[in-house]
C-alpha cells in the first residue's frame, strides 16, 4: 500500500507513573520524507520513537507504520531502526551479527554495498567488544539498513560520533533519502535537522511545538540572547522590542530576543554603557522555552488537553 | 529460529570460563572427590560406592552450572541492548527466551557426557549400557529445573547481579544440596536443608538410576514443583519488566 503514510500517529500519549512523556501527539509522515524530531533531552523524542516502534504500548492513541501495527511492520521487514539504548551482543564478531540480521530479511541489502554505505568495510572480523563508540554506531546503522527497509527510524544516531563521523553519516542519510527511503530521526542538534531534513518537528514537553520546513522552523526558533551586567533596576527590560524572556543570576541579565538589533538599539537609547555585553545565538533550550511560552507559535495540529503544565 | 540458536550456541561455546566451569571443573572434581572421600572409606570397602555417588553428584553439579551459566546471560544481553535491538529486527516475539531455553538445555549435555566418561574410564564406575543412557537421560531431563531458574534470574537481575547470582546459586545448590559431600555426613539441621534444595532431588534421580531402580516419584514430583515455581516466577517478572526494557 504505497499510499499509506510511513508513520501515522494519532493522539499518541505515553505516561510513566505520574510523568507524561508524550502528550497527545498527532504526526503523519508521508513516504519518502526526511523528518527530524527536534527537541532537548527529556522533550519526549525517544518516547515517541519507542512507541512508534512498538517497544512499548502507548497509554492512549495509536501509531501505524506503513499501514500496519508497529510490531507487524517490523516483522514484515519494513522498518529499520537505530535505538538510543540498542546494542550489540558480546562475544561475537561484527560479521556474525550482520549475517544473522541480514538473514532475517527476505531481500537484504547487498553485503558489499551495505558495508560501504555504513562505512564498516574491514570491521567484519572484529570482535564486537573491541569496537570504538563511533564504529559501534556505524555497525548499528548497518543493522538498521540490513533489510533495505523503506522506513528508517533513528534515535539520536550521531551521539557517539565525532565531527567527521557525523558529516559522513548525514551524507549517507541524504543518499538514502534520495533513493526513496523515509528517514525519521530524533536529534537535539538544530544544525543536523537543518542540514538533512525536509521537515522539522519540534518536540517539547511531550508535545509538537512546531512543524514545518527546516527554514520555517529555524526562523522561528533561531533567537538570540543578549547578556550584560546590570546592577540597577531592571524594570522595563521585558517590554523592550524583541525581548521574549528576562533571566539572569545576580548582576547578570540575560535577555532572550527574537530581534537582537532592535533590542540593542533600545538598550543603548536608554543607557550609556552595557558592561560585559555579549550577544549570542540562543541555545535550543531557550528556543524551546520561547516556543513553549509564546501562545501564537503553537503547532498547526496539536491539541493540548488541560494545558499540560511544565 | 535455528539461525539464532546456532548464533547463541557459538557465543556461549566460545566463552572459556563457561567451558571451564561447566565441563573441566566438574570432571576434575569427579576424580578429586572420589579419591579424597573414597580413600577415607576404603577401609570400609566403600570406594566403588563413592565412585558412583560422585559420578552422579558431579554430573548434577556440572549440569546445574551449565544450565544456569547459559541462561543467566539473558541479563547480559539485556544490558548491552541486544535484546532491545532484536525487537526492531524481524524476529517473532518470545524467540529470544525460547532460544536461550534451548541453549541451556543443549549445553547441559556435554557436561553430563564428559563427567560420565570420566566416571567410567578414570574412576572405573561400571554400569550397563542401558543404565548409562538412563542416567544421562534423567539428568538431562531434570536439568530443566535449573534452566528455568537461570532464565528467571536472567530476566530479574541486572548484569552485575546476575554474574554474582550465578556463582552464589551454583555454589549454594551444590554445597547445601549435597553434591560436594554426601548428605549423610552432615548434621541433622543441614540434612533437612538439603532436602529443601532442588539439587538434592535432582541428584536423587541419578542415584536412583545408578542403584538400579527408576527415579522415585517423590524426586520427580518435587522437581516438577520447583520447575513450575521457577517458570511462574520468570513469567511474572517478564510481564512486569519486558526483556527489551532498558536495564536500570
Amino acid at each position: 500500500m504505497p499510499g499509506t503514510p510511513a508513520l501515522d500517529a494519532e493522539g499518541l500519549t505515553v505516561r510513566y507513573g505520574g510523568t507524561v512523556a508524550v502528550d497527545g501527539v498527532d504526526l503523519r509522515i508521508p513516504r519518502g520524507e526526511t523528518v527530524a524530531l527536534l527537541g532537548s533531552n527529556g522533550a519526549g523524542k525517544s518516547s515517541i520513537v519507542n512507541a512508534a516502534l512498538g517497544l512499548f504500548r502507548p497509554t492512549a492513541g495509536r501509531v501505524r507504520l506503513l499501514g500496519r501495527a508497529p510490531a507487524e511492520a517490523v516483522r514484515a521487514g519494513g522498518v529499520g531502526a537505530m535505538l538510543q539504548h540498542g546494542g550489540l551482543p558480546s562475544e561475537t564478531r561484527v560479521g556474525e551479527v550482520l549475517t544473522l540480521v541480514r538473514g532475517r530479511y527476505a531481500d537484504p541489502w547487498p553485503l558489499d554495498d551495505l558495508l560501504a554505505t555504513a562505512g564498516i568495510q574491514g570491521l567484519l572480523g572484529r570482535t564486537v567488544d573491541a569496537l570504538s563508540g563511533g564504529q559501534r554506531q556505524r555497525v548499528l546503522l548497518a543493522l538498521a539498513l540490513a533489510g533495505a527497509p523503506p522506513l528508517l527510524v533513528l534515535d539520536e544516531p550521531t551521539s557517539a560520533m565525532d565531527v567527521g563521523g557525523r558529516q559522513a553519516f548525514w551524507t549517507t542519510m541524504r543518499g538514502l533519502a534520495d533513493r526513496g527511503h523515509t528517514v525519521v530521526f530524533a536529534t537535539h542538534h538544530l544544525d543536523e535537522a537543518d542540514a538533512v531534513a525536509d521537515r522539522v518537528v519540534v518536540v517539547g514537553g511531550g508535545r509538537v511545538l512546531a512543524d514545518g520546513s527546516a527554514a520555517a522552523v529555524k526562523s522561528r526558533i533561531a533567537g538570540r540572547t543578549v547578556r550584560f551586567r546590570c546592577p540597577g533596576p531592571r524594570d522595563g527590560l521585558a517590554a523592550l522590542p524583541g525581548v521574549t524572556a528576562v533571566d539572569g543570576v545576580g548582576e547578570l541579565v540575560e535577555l532572550s530576543t527574537s530581534d537582537a538589533e532592535a533590542t540593542l538599539r533600545a538598550l543603548f537609547a536608554d543607557r550609556d554603557a552595557l558592561p560585559g555585553l555579549e550577544v549570542r545565538g540562543a541555545t535550543l533550550e531557550q528556543a524551546f522555552l520561547h516556543l513553549t511560552t509564546a501562545p501564537d507559535t503553537t503547532a498547526r495540529d496539536t491539541t493540548a488537553p488541560d494545558g499540560a503544565p511544565r | 529460529m535455528s539461525d539464532l540458536l546456532l548464533f547463541q550456541l557459538r557465543r556461549v561455546g566460545r566463552n572459556r570460563q563457561y567451558v571451564f566451569f561447566t565441563i573441566v571443573l566438574p570432571a576434575l572434581f569427579t576424580v578429586l572427590f572420589t579419591q579424597v572421600f573414597g580413600a577415607q572409606a576404603t577401609a570400609d570397602g566403600g570406594q566403588a560406592d563413592y565412585g558412583e555417588l560422585y559420578l552422579v553428584s558431579m554430573m548434577g553439579y556440572g549440569a546445574i552450572g551449565a544450565a544456569l551459566g547459559a541462561t543467566i546471560r539473558l541479563a547480559f544481553d539485556r544490558s548491552t541492548g541486544w535484546l532491545r535491538q532484536l525487537r526492531v529486527v524481524p524476529v517473532p516475539p518470545g524467540t529470544a527466551i525460547t532460544v536461550d531455553v534451548a541453549v541451556g538445555a543443549l549445553l547441559v549435555l556435554p557436561s553430563l557426557v564428559v563427567v560420565a566418561l570420566v566416571g567410567r574410564f578414570v574412576n572405573g564406575v561400571e554400569l550397563g549400557p542401558g543404565s548409562w543412557l538412563a542416567l544421562i537421560g534423567v539428568m538431562w531431563a531434570g536439568s530443566v529445573v535449573f534452566v528455568a531458574l537461570g532464565i528467571g534470574l536472567g530476566i530479574a537481575l541486572d548484569s552485575q547481579a546476575a554474574g554474582a547470582a550465578m556463582g552464589i546459586a551454583g555454589t549454594a545448590l551444590a554445597a547445601l544440596g549435597g553434591l560436594w559431600w554426601p548428605v549423610e555426613i552432615l548434621p541433622g539441621g543441614l540434612v533437612s536443608l538439603a532436602h529443601a534444595m532442588p539439587s538434592y532431588w535432582y541428584a536423587q534421580l541419578g542415584r536412583d538410576v545408578v542403584s538400579g531402580s527408576a527415579p522415585s516419584a517423590q524426586a520427580v514430583l518435587v522437581l516438577l514443583a520447583f520447575c513450575a515455581v521457577f517458570s511462574a516466577a520468570a513469567v511474572a517478572v517478564v510481564q512486569r519488566r519486558p526483556l527489551h526494557a532498558v536495564a536500570g
